[in-house]
C-alpha cells in the first residue's frame, strides 16, 4: 500500500544546467523542495510538450532512473527498491497507462488484457467485458491489437490498466486521441475504479484533458 | 489456450541456432562421455587378475652380478635398506611400498600325486595383504589351529608346467580347480627342529611371482625355525611399489637410474596404460572444447535472441511480469533442449560401448557399469545450464529499466 508520494528537488537529467531557464525555473513540479501526491485525489499535470511529463511518469513507475534528487513512497526513498519490489508495486499498488500504450499489436484485445489480468487475477470476465463495452469496444475482443485506430487502442490499454489494484494510477496522456464523448466514458470510468480502490488518480495532459469533476492542477 | 506470455516470449526464437547449439553439444558431451566409458572399460582389466594393463603394481629387485651371489655371507648387495626403501615411498608416484619377507627356514613339499610320493624342495615368501590381486578365502594361519596353511602361487609356474613341461611330457594338464583340492605336506625345518605342515594352494596371481603364503604364518615360522646362529637376512631383497598412475615414466626412469630390476615385462602394459590415459585425456579435451564453444554458441543465441525481445520484455515488466517470471519461458526452453541432448550422448555413449563390449571381453575387460560416466555427463549438462540460466536471468534484469 503507498499512501502518498513525495518528490524532493527532483529534475531530470537532460534539465541540467538548465535549472534557472524555462521549463524549470517556471515548473511546479522539478526542483521543487517538496511535492506530494496523496490518495484519494485527482491530480493533472499539465505541461507543454518537451518539459518531461513522460519522464515524470517514468521516474514514478521506476522504469527510469535519470534524475537528480529524490522520490519517497511512503517516506522511503524509490532508490532503495529492488527489481522484484517494483515488480511486486506494479501488481499491486501502482497501474500506469503509457503514453504510447504499450500494447502487444500481434496479440488481440483479449489477449491483450489477458496479459496483466492472469497476472493480478483482479478481474472477472464479466467486469472486463462490462468495461470494454462502456469504452464502446465490446466487438472488437477479438481484433488483433495492431489493427486497431489509435483511439480504440489508447482506450484497450485503458482498461488493461485497470486489471490490478492500486493506489495511484499514472495515466499519460490518456484522452490525446479521443473525442469529448469518449473522454467522458474514459474519466467516469477511470474515477470510478479509482474511488472503488480510494487510489489517487494522477494523470497529464499537453491540452486535452481527462475531463474529471474534482482535482488539482499542477503546472509541469 | 496458451498463455499470452509464451505467445510474445516464443517470437525470434530461431530454430536454427538452437538445433545448431543442440548438435554442437551433443557432439561435445558424446565424446567426453565415450570417451570416459572406454577408458573405464579398459582399465576396468586393471582390477581383474588377468589384466593386460595391470603394471600400476612394479615388483623390484636388484640386480645381481658377477660374484656377488657366490658371497652368501653378503647378501647386502641386494637387499634394499631401509634408507633406499624410504625413498622410493617418497616419490611422488608412489602410493605405497611392501617388502617380500623371504622364509629363514627350509621348506620342503609333499605330495601323493596317484599314490606315488612326489617331493621337492621349496622357498616361501609373504607380502602384506593389501598388495594381493587375489583375495581367496581363509587368508588367514594360525600356528596349531590344525587348519591347512593358504598358499598362493604365480599364475606363470602353472602355465609353465602345463602347456612346457607336461606337453613335452606327455603328462596331463591340470586345472586351477584340480591343483587347489592336491594336500600338500610341507616339511618346515630350520634350527634344530622339523615338523609337517598341512597346505593347500587356494589362489593364483598374476602379480606376484613367487609362493605366497599369510605373513602371521611367515612371523611365526621365521621365529620358530629360523638357523640363530646364523645373522638373519632382516633387509628385503624385493619390494613391491603400488604406483598412483599405470605406467608412470617417471617410475621407469628411477629404477632405471638406480639400476633397479623390473619383474617381467609388466612394464610394457603400464606403457600402454600410461599411453591409454594420455590418449583419453586429449580425447575428453577435444570433446570439453566443443562442448564448451556449443555453450557459447547458445549464450550468444540468447543474448540475440533477448536483444530482439527487448521490447516486449520490457513491456512485460512494465505490466509487473517479474524477471524470474520472464526468465522462467527460456529457462523451460533451455532446459528441456540441454536434457534432450544428454539423453541423446547417453544413449549414444550407451550404444558405442556395447560395440566394443565384445572386443574387450576377449582381452579380458569385462567393462563397468555407465553410472559413473553418465553422472559425469549430469554434471557437465547441469552446469551448461546453470550458466545458460544465469546469463538469461541477469540479460533479463537488465531489460527492466529503459535504455538512456
Amino acid at each position: 500500500m503507498i499512501d502518498s508520494i513525495t518528490l524532493r528537488r527532483v529534475l531530470p537529467r537532460v534539465f541540467r544546467g538548465s535549472e534557472h531557464e524555462p521549463p524549470v525555473s517556471h515548473s511546479e513540479v522539478w526542483l521543487r523542495d517538496e511535492l506530494t501526491f496523496t490518495r484519494p485525489g485527482n491530480y493533472i499535470v499539465e505541461a507543454e510538450s518537451g518539459t518531461g511529463k513522460s519522464s515524470l511518469c517514468a521516474f514514478l513507475y521506476g522504469s527510469r532512473t535519470d534524475y537528480d534528487g529524490e522520490i519517497l513512497f511512503d517516506g522511503t526513498p524509490v532508490s532503495r527498491f529492488s527489481i522484484d519490489w517494483w515488480c511486486e508495486l506494479r501488481r499491486s499498488a501502482l497501474a500506469y497507462l503509457p503514453q504510447d500504450m504499450r500494447l502487444f499489436p500481434e496479440l488481440t484485445v483479449r489477449e491483450n488484457i489477458d496479459v496483466k489480468n492472469r497476472l493480478t487475477g483482479f478481474c472477472t470476465e464479466t467486469h472486463i467485458k462490462e468495461m470494454l463495452s462502456r469504452l464502446e469496444l465490446a466487438d472488437r475482443l477479438d481484433d488483433r491489437a495492431g489493427l486497431l485506430s489509435i483511439g480504440q487502442q489508447q482506450r484497450v490499454a485503458i482498461v488493461r490498466a485497470l486489471c490490478q489494484p492500486f493506489d495511484f494510477l499514472l495515466v499519460d496522456e490518456p484522452v490525446s486521441h479521443l473525442d469529448a464523448r469518449n473522454n467522458a466514458a474514459v474519466a467516469s470510468l477511470i474515477a470510478e475504479e479509482a474511488s472503488s480502490r480510494s487510489a489517487a488518480i494522477i494523470a497529464t495532459s499537453v491540452g486535452n484533458k481527462l475531463t474529471l469533476s474534482d482535482f488539482t492542477l499542477i503546472r509541469l | 489456450m496458451t498463455h499470452p506470455l509464451s505467445r510474445l516470449l516464443r517470437r525470434n526464437i530461431s530454430a536454427g541456432q538452437i538445433a545448431g547449439y543442440a548438435l554442437a553439444n551433443l557432439v561435445g558431451l558424446t565424446i567426453v562421455l565415450t570417451a570416459l566409458q572406454f577408458y573405464r572399460d579398459v582399465t576396468s582389466a586393471t582390477s581383474g587378475s588377468d589384466s593386460f594393463i595391470s603394471a600400476d603394481y612394479l615388483i623390484i629387485s636388484k640386480k645381481v652380478n658377477g660374484l656377488g651371489s657366490f658371497m652368501a655371507t653378503d647378501r647386502s648387495a641386494t637387499t634394499f635398506t631401509p634408507d633406499e626403501r624410504t625413498d622410493i615411498a617418497s616419490q611422488p608416484w608412489a602410493s605405497a611400498v611392501g617388502a617380500f619377507t623371504s622364509a629363514d627356514f627350509n621348506v620342503a613339499a609333499r605330495v601323493e600325486f596317484g599314490g606315488m610320493p612326489l617331493s621337492t624342495a621349496l622357498f616361501l615368501e609373504s607380502i602384506p595383504d593389501e598388495f594381493f590381486d587375489v583375495s581367496p578365502r581363509g587368508w588367514h594361519y594360525t600356528p596349531g589351529s590344525g587348519k591347512p596353511l593358504p598358499i598362493v602361487i604365480s599364475k606363470d609356474y602353472l602355465t609353465l608346467y602345463n602347456f612346457g613341461f607336461a606337453t613335452s611330457r606327455g603328462m596331463p594338464q591340470i586345472s586351477e580347480e584340480l591343483i587347489g583340492s592336491i594336500p600338500l605336506r610341507l616339511s618346515v625345518s630350520g634350527g634344530g627342529r622339523q615338523e609337517w605342515i598341512d597346505a593347500r594352494i587356494v589362489g593364483f596371481s598374476s602379480r606376484l611371482n613367487t609362493i605366497a603364503v599369510p605373513e602371521e604364518f611367515m612371523e611365526w615360522a621365521n621365529r620358530e625355525f629360523a638357523d640363530h646362529s646364523s645373522p638373519a637376512p632382516s633387509a628385503p631383497s624385493r619390494l613391491i611399489v603400488r604406483l598412483r598412475q599405470a605406467g608412470d615414466p617417471d617410475a621407469m626412469a628411477y629404477m632405471a637410474s638406480h639400476d633397479y630390476e623390473v619383474a617381467g615385462d609388466k612394464d610394457a602394459g603400464g606403457k600402454a596404460a600410461y599411453f591409454l590415459s594420455l590418449v583419453t585425456t586429449i580425447v575428453v579435451s577435444v570433446g570439453i572444447i566443443i562442448s564448451l564453444l556449443a555453450f557459447f554458441i547458445l549464450l550468444l543465441s540468447i543474448y540475440l535472441l533477448l536483444q530482439k525481445n527487448r521490447e516486449k520484455i520490457h513491456d512485460l515488466m512494465l505490466l509487473g511480469y517479474t524477471p524470474a517470471q520472464v526468465a522462467a519461458y527460456y529457462n523451460r526452453l533451455v532446459a528441456t533442449v540441454n536434457i534432450t541432448v544428454l539423453l541423446a550422448a547417453v544413449t549414444v555413449m550407451l550404444a558405442a560401448s556395447s560395440q566394443w563390449k565384445s572386443s574387450l571381453d576377449s582381452i579380458g575387460a569385462e567393462g563397468t557399469p555407465p553410472w559413473l560416466t553418465i553422472a559425469v555427463g549430469t554434471v557437465i549438462m547441469t552446469l551448461i545450464t546453470i550458466g545458460n540460466m544465469t546469463a538469461i536471468s541477469r540479460s533479463i534484469r537488465r531489460t527492466f529499466r529503459t535504455q538512456q
